[in-house]
């Protein structure tokens, strides 16, 4: 028997491409999990819903109309440590030492596991967002802003997902990673309009809500939605994404480089 | 380039710890160097510092000729790792495993499935290819992170304790699956606890203990270091132990000794031991049982170093 053998390499981005699969297989051996990445996001939507909402807008189905899309974007920001938890796992477990030992783009490595939870945070929005279509949400826009719409909560909770990358690299418990989640996501989503007006707050916290970047997607997403795109949340979206990006990209390579030294 | 691994005085601490503490270590291309120690000895911190998982403190480490912290990428390159703890994606199945890992190394997807199959089939491991690898058996799991290791084939292949945990079996069928990859052109480093798995597989041997090489050679001089072989006879009655002890002194001149009811005689080699066993019988003794040992390598540290193979974890047990 003659052994397969080949002299080709593929470039980082398909080596990330082979990471995420990896992530997403159990996926295909494990269906059942499909249900878990959107029951978070979904029971949010429909608690708060049908929970608050009639208290806080008259009917419930007023409320779905005005914060259905910020709520069901909050769902999924509460969603984005699980990149960090499954990194953990991944770099306690003894596949990232082989796969570390390998000639592979270290890029690859984290941004695989970036990619695959991507692609669960698509599945999940797709489903909530049907939901919430299902139960009477109706966007003034078209479909191709619906669209634009869920292009701009991915792009968000992309860049958001790397912050995630660090803490899962340079956390040593799962508890931590916990932690700082709920130290990182809570006053993000509290002191932003995802829920409430800006006027409401003090003044002090106006201006944290004011540069927010979950205000930012909120907004934007709202403004897409009714068919009118604000400039400027949009403008402070990207900025906020490529500063994350530009941080926190350099800063896990480093992190995983550092941990081969011990 | 003369050899494949060129380790000199390696040294690695974490905090107290000297887990290497000044280690040389040599091996030719195409041969097995055995790395035996007991629990602790820095046997897995040699090997992720060869294998680019870990910085030395100090010294240096060469494989093909590259040095393992300037030339980590070439080094990976041309390198294959089984670690102490399977380095498997539960999750996925054999097959999906040994996909990925081909798909990453820049087999097309065909390739990628084409090889994967032939390790399947060369690990004995076709019948559970689509099954979870967090459902695998020790032994298969040892296999398929075997399999794994040597997907596009490595130039030098370092194995942490290949065998440990396995049944007799598993263990010679893995010691046949390494012998065939050395007789391929592979340079092996193996790591074991066992001196006859080392005695088995291994060209050379190197003894560490506590972070420091003690002891180095070919299996044959290190055997006959610590003594070789013993012979242990235990007589159906109790009171023809001194008469064993006689016979075994008058024929090879042996230092025999009594422990528990057992004659223990030294011997070089088993046909010592042959003609100390036929003239018992010719003296008529009555065996309940006989048998010859291996020296362990609780017996080769016992003799190199003069205290037992004590880990340097119980040792920080102790101290805690
Ligand atoms: N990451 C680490 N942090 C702290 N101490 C460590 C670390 N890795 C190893 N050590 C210590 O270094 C020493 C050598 O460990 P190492 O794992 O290399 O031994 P070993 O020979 O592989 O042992 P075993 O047979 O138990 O696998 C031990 O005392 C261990 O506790
Ligand atoms: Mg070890």
């Amino acid at each position: 028997m003659t052994a397969t053998t080949w002299n080709t390499r593929r470039g980082t981005f398909a080596q990330t491409a082979s990471m995420a699969a990896r992530s997403l297989a159990s996926i295909r051996n494990n269906p059942a999990t499909l249900i878990e990445f959107f029951m978070i996001p979904l029971m949010i939507l429909l608690s708060i819903t049908f929970f608050m909402g009639g208290q806080m807008m008259g009917s419930w189905q007023d409320f779905l109309q005005y914060a259905g899309p910020t709520i069901i974007v909050m769902g999924l920001f509460f969603a984005i440590p699980t990149t960090g938890l499954g990194l953990h796992a991944d770099l306690k477990s003894g596949v990232f030492d082989r796969l570390t030992a390998m000639p592979v783009s270290r890029f690859a490595l984290l941004g695989g596991r970036v990619a695959a939870d991507m692609v669960k945070h698509a599945w999940a929005l797709l489903v909530v967002g049907g939901v919430a279509f299902a139960i009477g949400y109706r966007p003034e826009a078209g479909a191709a802003d619906v669209i634009a719409a869920a292009a701009i909560v991915l792009a968000f909770l992309f860049c958001a997902s790397w912050t995630m990358v660090l803490v899962g690299l340079t956390a040593k418990t799962e508890d931590q990673i916990q932690t700082w989640m709920i130290a990182l996501l809570m006053p993000l989503s509290y002191i932003s309009t995802a829920f409430i007006e800006i006027d409401t707050l003090p003044d002090a916290l106006q201006w944290v809500a004011r540069v927010n970047p979950v205000t930012a997607v909120a907004e934007s997403v709202r403004g897409v939605l009714a068919g009118d795109v604000s400039g400027g949340y949009l403008l402070s979206l990207a900025a906020w994404c490529a500063g994350t990006l530009a941080v926190f990209v350099p800063l896990s390579l480093r992190a995983y480089r550092r941990k081969l030294m011990n | 380039m003369r050899h494949a691994i060129e380790v000199r005085g390696l040294v690695k601490a974490f905090g107290d710890v000297r887990a290497l503490d000044g280690v040389d270590l040599t091996a030719p291309a195409g041969s097995v160097l055995g790395v035996l120690g007991p629990n602790g000895a820095g046997k897995t911190t040699a090997v992720r510092i060869l294998s680019t998982l870990t910085h030395p403190d100090a010294g240096t480490a060469r494989v093909l000729g590259l040095d393992v912290v300037a030339k980590a990428d070439e080094v990976r390159d041309r390198i294959g790792l089984t670690g102490q703890y399977a380095g498997l994606d539960e999750n996925l199945t054999g097959e999906q495993n040994l996909v990925l890992i081909a798909r990453l190394l820049g087999a097309s997807r065909p390739q990628a499935k084409a090889r994967a199959a032939e390790l399947l089939e060369r690990f004995d491991l076709v019948h559970a290819a689509s099954r979870p690898a967090g459902k695998y058996s020790g032994g298969m799991r040892r296999r398929l992170d075997l399999a794994a290791s040597v997907v596009r084939r490595p130039e030098v292949l370092f194995l942490d304790e290949p065998t440990t945990g396995l049944d007799p079996k598993s263990r010679g069928g893995l010691w046949d699956v390494v012998r065939d990859l050395v007789a391929e052109g592979t340079t092996v480093l193996l790591t074991t606890q066992y001196l006859e798995e080392a005695d088995q597989l291994a060209d050379s041997i190197a003894v560490i203990d506590a972070g420091r090489v003690i002891a180095s050679g070919a299996p044959a001089e290190l055997k006959r270091m610590v003594g070789g072989l013993v012979l242990r006879m235990r007589p159906v009655r109790p009171e023809a132990l001194p008469q064993l002890v006689v016979l075994a002194d008058g024929t090879i001149g042996a230092a025999a000794k009594i422990e528990e009811g057992e004659a223990v005689v030294p011997v070089a080699h088993a046909g010592e031991a042959t003609a100390v066993m036929s003239r018992v019988t010719q003296a008529g003794v009555d065996l309940a049982s006989f048998g010859l040992d291996e020296p362990t390598l609780d017996e080769v540290f016992l003799t190199l170093t003069g205290h037992r193979a004590e880990s340097n974890d119980e040792k920080e047990e102790v101290a805690a």
